[in-house]
């Protein structure tokens, strides 16, 4: 009886550690998931922002020839990824810096992170609304105002 | 008596170490450009080719140390820790012809850092629109980590900078001046006896250092 019993309570326990784990496993695995794509989400929009910045800044700079189309496109595609990264610093994106050039001061300053960003997107709207009519040197001074945008988020909230 | 001290590539060597050192300072880290005329010039340009320049001075000077004028070289003016200890102990017991044993620790520490921070730059990456011309040869996080030794060795440098400045205006309340001799060469010595220190014409070292401008512009440019 003795024995049964003991038997009972420990096929029990099995029975119940193994649903706990069968339920708790997957939730924290899509917990770091979810985090971890929120930095892969922002680390891509980061990304296609600067391969579309740096090719304006080599007409800026002169490395490459100044073609208004181009230019265009470049600022309007500029102005839509504005949105993106920012949504992956909050939600499932929220404090984390594991793998990431993130500051803690992110979560620190919400709002003047907030500002610094929103001042981003104001810059990238007004150098594709520039580039729709303006020759290189008018949109000389929107873009640099735009780089420093990125500058001035970056100095507080990026990794040296 | 009156000897001949810094050769004239030292001198210009140091003068022009300064200008390109604040031009650096100047568009280290800053969004900007400037526009004369039609002409554009971004910052982040003007501070790759004035690193360029850098890194032709700074390697030249090195050279320079090996087989140039007497008082430049570092087996002229390096001395081991005893002597840095006694000239620690007691700053202005003793005339120094050239770098006195503290100075000249900081000689070499001040080259390698500018070296390095020559070097870190080739492999930079601001995140924005400037990358180094070397950046695409190593692997991302070395950039990572070279652009931001760039970035913080820099406030070392300017310490150090600080010092030098802080022991030349030290040496000149105890009436030991050092400036003029390295605009002049010349150095008024109170010791009677000194061997004379073998010179080295200093266009040996310009040509040296246009040598070295020419491969690195080229290559680096």
């Amino acid at each position: 009886m003795m024995r049964f019993t003991s038997i009972l309570t420990l096929a029990a326990t099995a029975a119940i550690t193994l649903t706990a784990l069968q339920f708790s496993a997957p939730a924290k695995a899509d917990a770091f998931a979810e985090a971890d794509e929120a930095v892969k989400y922002r680390q891509g929009a980061f990304s296609l922002i600067r391969e579309n910045f740096g090719h304006m800044a080599g007409m800026v700079r002169g490395e490459i020839e100044f073609d208004a189309e181009s230019f265009q496109k470049r600022a309007e595609a500029l102005k839509h990824l504005s949105y993106i990264p920012f949504d992956g610093f909050s939600g499932a994106g929220a404090g984390i810096t594991d793998g990431s050039d993130a500051l803690p001061g992110i979560w620190e300053n919400w709002d003047d992170f907030n500002d610094k960003a929103e001042a981003f997107k104001e810059a990238a709207h007004e150098l594709a609304r520039a580039s729709e009519d303006a020759s290189l040197r008018e949109l000389r001074p929107k873009f640099m105002a735009a780089a420093r945008t990125c500058q001035q988020c970056h100095d507080e909230y990026r990794a040296d | 008596m009156v000897i001949k001290l810094w050769d004239g590539f030292i001198r210009g060597f140091h003068w022009l170490l300064v200008v390109v050192l604040a031009g650096l300072w100047y568009t280290g880290g800053s969004v900007d450009y400037l526009e004369i005329n039609d002409t554009v010039i971004e910052f982040v340009d003007v501070h790759h080719k004035l690193g360029l320049i850098m890194l032709a001075l700074i390697l030249t000077r090195i050279i320079w140390g090996v087989v140039g004028s007497q008082p430049a070289r570092f087996s002229t003016f390096l001395k081991g820790p005893k002597a840095i200890i006694g000239y620690i102990k007691s700053p202005f017991s003793k005339e120094h012809l050239t770098h006195n044993p503290g100075g000249g620790i900081i000689v070499v520490i001040m080259l390698a850092m500018l070296l390095a921070q020559a070097i870190t730059g080739l492999f930079s990456d601001d995140a924005i629109f400037f990358r180094g011309p070397l950046a695409s040869t190593v692997s991302n996080d070395v950039v990572r980590l070279l652009t931001s030794y760039h970035k913080q060795a820099f406030d070392f440098i300017l310490a150090i900078i600080a010092l030098h400045i802080v022991a030349i205006f030290v040496y000149l309340l105890m009436k030991k001046n050092l400036i003029s001799p390295m605009i002049t060469g010349k150095k008024a010595i109170t010791s009677s006896a000194t061997e004379a220190l073998k010179q080295r014409h200093g266009g040996y070292g310009f040509i040296l250092l246009a040598v070295n401008l020419i491969w690195i512009f080229w290559w680096l440019g």
